[in-house]
């Protein structure tokens, strides 16, 4: 399929520079991601439902949080695919509807697009006021103020290293939460 | 928040990773485990006298065994661990070998009188050692699943039974330098039914383990 060959030329690039610590190409790429799977869980859950955003947000999270089990020597899109699938089935499994996911080829992922955020069931701000403090106003900082992580690390007084690792684990936190609350 | 704002904020959360992290973690895995099972059969059980017993044939027929069901499980947990690879030839090569070897029990019954066929089977420590290789085998399936925890395994009781696997033909390997049981049938019986338990618990575990 040559539209699917285009997009592996397209993303594999932006992924491999994402590993190298490219945030501009990580925003990119998730951007794009989003998108797809938008496009891929409206299909198979039906695009009125509320559950696609949450799922599309769920799905960006780990392939932000589990991007290091991407192999560089392999094409990006079936991980991309591979990923988006496991998290349709886990939600079908939490509701225990017993819905079989077809194993398709990754293109299923990205036959079309959809550039149009639907409405969230879960939203995250209401999640990060479970946080310790210390950990939300760094998150506020950087989502609403648009500050860089080493900004607001000044800001607040603390290293850069641990505002990276604050961050970092309150994404991890971030994402268990979801998947709880939308389970 | 919008989805958006949520990628802007992952942006934020680069750093770079290098190359071959999968390997790394997933060896340091069985190291680690291997480590702790071998200090337990090292100190616990103790070995036997291994410069004699690395002159036999018998010693090398079960490190060959366990140690190549030790490699095809590793690689099929590297395989799993990680979305969208695809299985490849382990398998295959782990149920050759397994058939190898029962081949090879299966001749050395036929090859012994009706009378001692028992004993050769049974051996000496047949009660103990499958249920010895599946304790052997839990520190290394407890560091496995902690390293792949941190990857991503889209079917998590498969992937839960492959480390089970890896975990117990690592632990049978290990435990080979304690047992003194020579026989081709014992090996084939007992140590293949102690991997296969932890093959099994390891799948049930795996279900619940690895999922993110």
């Amino acid at each position: 399929m040559p539209h699917q060959e285009e997009t592996e030329e397209r993303l594999r690039p932006l992924m491999i520079r994402s590993l190298e610590g490219d945030s501009a190409a990580h925003r990119q790429l998730l951007g794009v991601l989003g998108r797809y799977l938008r496009g891929y869980f409206g299909r198979r859950i039906g695009s009125a439902t509320a559950e696609v955003e949450d799922l599309v947000q769920e799905t960006l999270l780990a392939v932000h949080l589990k991007r290091d089990s991407y192999d560089r020597s392999l094409p990006f899109t079936p991980w991309a695919y591979a990923l988006a699938r496991y998290k349709l089935i886990d939600h079908f499994r939490r509701r225990n509807r017993s819905i079989q996911v077809p194993l398709e080829d990754a293109g299923a992922l990205f036959a079309a697009d959809d550039p149009e955020e639907g409405a969230l069931r879960t939203d995250l701000d209401r999640l990060l006021q479970r946080l310790p403090d210390r950990q939300r106003s760094l998150i506020e900082d950087v989502k609403l103020q648009g500050l860089s992580v080493e900004e607001a690390a000044q800001k607040r007084g603390v290293t850069a290293v641990s505002a990276r690792v604050m961050l970092h684990r309150s994404l991890k936190w971030l994402t268990q939460a979801l998947r709880d609350e939308n389970g | 928040m919008r989805t958006a704002d949520l990628i802007e904020l992952l942006a934020r959360d680069v750093r770079a990773t290098p190359p071959g992290v999968v390997n790394r973690r997933l060896l340091a895995a069985l190291a680690a485990g291997g480590l702790v099972t071998f200090a337990i059969v090292a100190l616990g059980l103790r070995c036997q006298p291994l410069l004699a017993a690395a002159q036999q044939p018998w010693f090398w027929m079960k490190a060959v065994y366990t140690g190549l069901l030790t490699l095809a499980g590793a690689v099929i947990v590297r395989r799993l661990s990680v979305p969208g690879a695809r299985l490849g030839a382990a398998p295959l090569v782990a149920v050759l070998v397994i058939l190898a070897m029962l081949a090879l029990a299966a001749a050395q019954i036929l090859s012994t009188a009706p009378a001692g066929r028992l004993a050769l089977w049974l051996g000496h420590t047949w009660k103990v050692c499958s249920p010895l290789i599946l304790l052997l085998a839990v520190p290394i399936y407890a560091c496995l699943v902690a390293a792949i925890r941190r990857l991503a395994p889209t079917r998590p009781a498969l992937t839960g039974a492959a480390a089970g696997f890896a975990a117990g033909a690592l632990a049978a390997t290990l435990y080979g330098l304690h047992c003194p049981e020579q026989a081709a049938a014992f090996v084939a019986t007992w140590y293949t039914l102690g991997i296969a338990a932890a093959t099994a618990l390891g799948a049930l575990a795996g279900r619940r383990l690895l999922r993110w």
